[in-house]
């Protein structure tokens, strides 16, 4: 199996925090790999460091062999790595398509000389860049939407335009940040479903933070649980469950004991029944 | 009940009554008395040596004045109640009689003696004063004004409780109206335009009247027509660098120096004595320009926001001091600035009269518009518009921000460069005082009030800005008050500019051809399985 990511040792402070601590995450590619953690474990700085928008102090992130941090940010894009926001960032005063077409910037090539003559090849291009628009929308279901300004979207349409926009990048790398945040269980359920599509469907490797435990268990191929910026257990969804260490950075010091007990418990009573 | 319109309408009479007691102060009752005597036909002869205009049309203004202060206390009360707000309107009329009257029946007196009250303020001399009493006794004028300002105030009152009336028969169907796209609204008003060849007629027809109207309205409307089209190259200029871009410059006139004084140094006897022709400094004046956009870019650019427009502010005053100065009086002629600049020629024909500088003009506004049109909808201009709405994020997408900004700085000053060579050509005489701070804030003023990223609000802000002055010479005095009361009064009532920027609708022309009309609701049923 490839391997399309990798971080060493990433490390990334802010003043005396330590926000991400030497970090080991292997990311396989085609995959649906999930990152947890409370709330402050630096899940969303590692996405940073990786999409660029932070330089991490140590370590190294790997992405298809070759060393991507210190990238400047848009470099790192056109590398194919798209990324989504935990509190949404649309390009708020334009429309809907125009969002998208600016996710498509990276595979226009026609320069600001060329638009302003016009060019048949210019022409094209832009035509060609709506249709695709055009197309995506569709996919994240939006058709017809397209031409409402960002912020007039409703709040679950705004989730997908930004889904959308990452997908114009036509990314081979996908930083999903909470898209289910603020979500009701039916549009969860759905945007479980589209995740899956991603991956299945347009072979894209997804890496998800997410709070929601029935979405991460019911699609994650692997399982990276952050506390304090250290990594404390990777794993399938089910040995994460059961793994000690998360239920008690998860409900506190003890938790597991009384998990363990409990669950012993209830297998007892099953078997005695 | 009454006490609730007893306190409405204390409170905006003595906001009211201040503010007439400003107007009066500044002197502002003659001039509005003598726009609204030239607009009803009311005014002295011009022969007369009487300068006041006729107290009968400060009659009227008080009467406004008063009507406008009624309706704006009735307004505060909410609910129908017809008593209520008549009574809001009536009492706030009474209260601002009351301070006018009482400054009137004060000021009258003090007149008396003789006391010379101009030592103080320079609109209140005696002629004044007797204006403002309507030449009437101190009494007499206090009455009068006490009676104008309660019936305003009682028919402003009556008018706003006739208006919730009216509306409220009506039935209500435009709730939400305000908040669907605006994109929308606008591109659905000017539906026969989509037709392209009815566009191109009125092109066409736009262009002949355009070069038809300077020989028929003579030379001073040239000039000022003229002016505001070198406001309107500047205007869509820094439009793009802050409309567009959405980076905040201060500076924009260091760029409109470097094409002025281009033109001037390369086309004039002193300091230099270089004849090299207009057309060579015009694209000399563009390229240093550009080049000038590229040192300030290339440091600043990394700065945001307000940083930027501090250190841009400062490139500004940098480069008028640096003309100014004594130690570059031989390069740059210093304070007096560069005199007896040729104008162009084309194939002998030289540029001379008020209608040519027009008609050079009208090229490079149309030049102007060209550029910014064709790139606010490319690629280019998507890039812009993404910086400026959430840079961070535009990088993150792929977009270089650094080159991309700096792409609308040098566009930006390319285009100042060019208003600047055309500005100075056409006085024939450029100097470090025509390219102050206060160019720059009147540029970014009509791009503000105009519309941000709005190609016909700069020019619309350009006419209002440059052209209403002018036309309303009486307000001259006033043009800051103008400008400041203009800006206060668009940021409440119209915060996204006189003709907002509108966004094309890509879907249904290009993307689709038959629109689905998918409303947002059934969208969300519909869930993600498109």
């Amino acid at each position: 199996m490839n391997t399309i990511l990798e971080t060493h040792q990433v490390t990334k402070y802010f003043g005396g925090l330590t926000a991400v601590d030497h970090v080991d995450l292997i990311v396989p590619e085609n995959k649906i790999a999930s990152i947890i953690g409370p709330n402050g474990a630096g899940k969303t700085t590692l996405f940073n460091c990786i999409s660029g928008l932070y330089n991490p102090e140590e370590g190294e992130i790997i992405y298809t062999g070759r060393p991507i941090n210190g990238m400047p940010t848009d470099q790192i894009a056109r590398l194919n790595i798209a990324r989504t926001y935990q509190n949404i960032r649309l390009f708020a005063n334009i429309t809907a398509v125009e969002n998208i077409l600016v996710g498509q910037h990276p595979h226009m090539k026609t320069t600001w000389l060329e638009c302003l003559v016009k060019t048949p090849k210019c022409v094209k291009e832009e035509n060609d860049a709506v249709q695709e628009a055009c197309r995506l929308l569709d996919f994240v279901g939006l058709t017809g939407m397209g031409d409402h300004l960002a912020l007039n979207l409703p709040y679950g349409a705004q989730r997908r335009l930004e889904i959308a926009r990452a997908l114009a990048n036509r990314p081979r790398l996908l930083l999903l940040d909470e898209p289910t945040a603020g979500m009701n269980p039916q549009e969860t359920d759905n945007m479980t479903t589209f995740i899956r599509r991603l991956r299945d469907e347009l072979g894209i490797t997804i890496i998800l933070i997410e709070h929601d435990m029935r979405v991460v268990m019911g699609i994650s191929d692997q399982i990276t649980v952050l506390d304090y910026g250290v990594k404390i257990a990777e794993g399938d969804p089910k040995a994460i469950q059961s793994n000690p260490r998360v239920i008690e950075a998860y409900l506190g010091p003890g938790a597991a004991a009384l998990s363990e007990k409990l669950m012993k418990r209830r297998h007892h009573d099953v078997t005695n029944n | 009940m009454i006490a609730k319109s007893l306190q409405t309408g204390l409170r905006n009479g003595l906001i009211f009554g201040i503010i007439i007691l400003f107007l009066v102060l500044i002197g502002f009752d003659i001039t509005g008395s003598s726009l609204i005597g030239k607009v009803i036909g009311n005014s002295p002869p011009a022969s007369s040596t009487k300068q006041l205009p006729y107290a009968s049309n400060l009659v009227i203004l008080i009467s406004l004045l008063g009507i406008w202060n009624g309706a704006m206390a009735a307004k505060r009360i909410k609910g129908k109640s017809p008593s209520q707000s008549i009574a809001a309107g009536f009492f706030a009329g009474i209260f601002t009689g009351l301070i006018t009257a009482v400054f009137a029946l004060w000021i009258g007196t003090a007149l008396k003696p003789g006391v010379d009250l101009r030592v103080y303020l320079i609109a209140l001399s005696s002629d004044a004063i007797k204006f403002f009493l309507f030449q009437q006794s101190p009494s007499q004028a206090a009455l009068i004004h006490l009676g104008l300002l309660a019936a305003g105030g009682l028919l402003g009152g009556l008018i706003i409780w006739l208006n919730r009336l009216r509306k409220s028969s009506v039935a209500f169907t435009r709730v939400n109206e305000s908040f669907s796209n605006t994109a929308t609204r606008w591109n659905l008003n000017v539906g026969i335009l989509r037709n392209r060849y009815i566009r191109y007629t009125l092109y066409l027809l736009g262009f002949v009247v355009l070069i038809i109207l300077p020989r028929i309205w003579g030379s001073y409307w040239n000039f000022v027509v003229g002016t505001v089209g070198i406001y309107i190259v500047l205007g869509l200029g820094l439009n793009i660098i802050v409309g567009y871009a959405g980076q905040l410059v201060l500076g924009y006139v260091a760029f409109f120096a470097v094409g002025a004084y281009s033109v001037a140094l390369l086309n004039s006897t002193k300091p230099l004595n270089l004849h090299w022709g207009f057309w060579i400094a015009l694209l000399i004046g563009i390229a240093l320009a550009i080049l000038a956009g590229f040192l300030v870019g290339l440091p600043t650019l990394r700065l945001r926001g307000d940083y930027l427009a501090i250190v841009t502010l400062g490139f500004g005053e940098i480069i008028r001091i640096l003309l100014k100065s004594d130690l570059m009086t031989d390069i740059t002629g210093g304070p007096r600035g560069v005199q007896d600049i040729a104008g162009p020629t084309i194939f002998g024909y030289k540029f001379s009269s008020d209608i040519d500088f027009f008609y050079l003009i009208l090229g490079a506004v149309i030049l102007a518009i060209f550029i910014a049109s064709r790139l606010q909808n490319s690629r280019v201009g998507r890039t812009w518009l993404a910086i400026r709405e959430d840079e961070t994020v535009a990088k993150a997408t792929g977009v270089n921000a650094f080159s991309s900004k700096l792409l609308a700085l040098a566009i930006g000053a390319a285009l100042a460069g060019l208003a600047g060579v055309i500005f100075a050509a056409r006085n024939q005489y450029t100097g470090p005082d025509d390219h102050d701070l206060m160019v720059s804030v009147n540029v970014l003023c009509l791009v503000i009030v105009g519309g941000m990223g709005s190609i016909p609000g700069v020019i619309l802000g350009a006419f209002v800005l440059k052209g209403l002055p002018e036309v309303l010479r009486d307000l001259e005095n006033y043009r800051l008050l103008f400008f400041g009361m203009l800006l206060i009064i668009m940021m409440i009532i119209r915060p996204e500019g006189l003709w907002p920027a509108t966004r094309q609708r890509l879907e249904l022309r290009g993307g689709r051809q038959e629109p689905q009309d998918v409303l947002p609701e059934k969208l969300e049923e519909k869930g993600l399985e498109a």
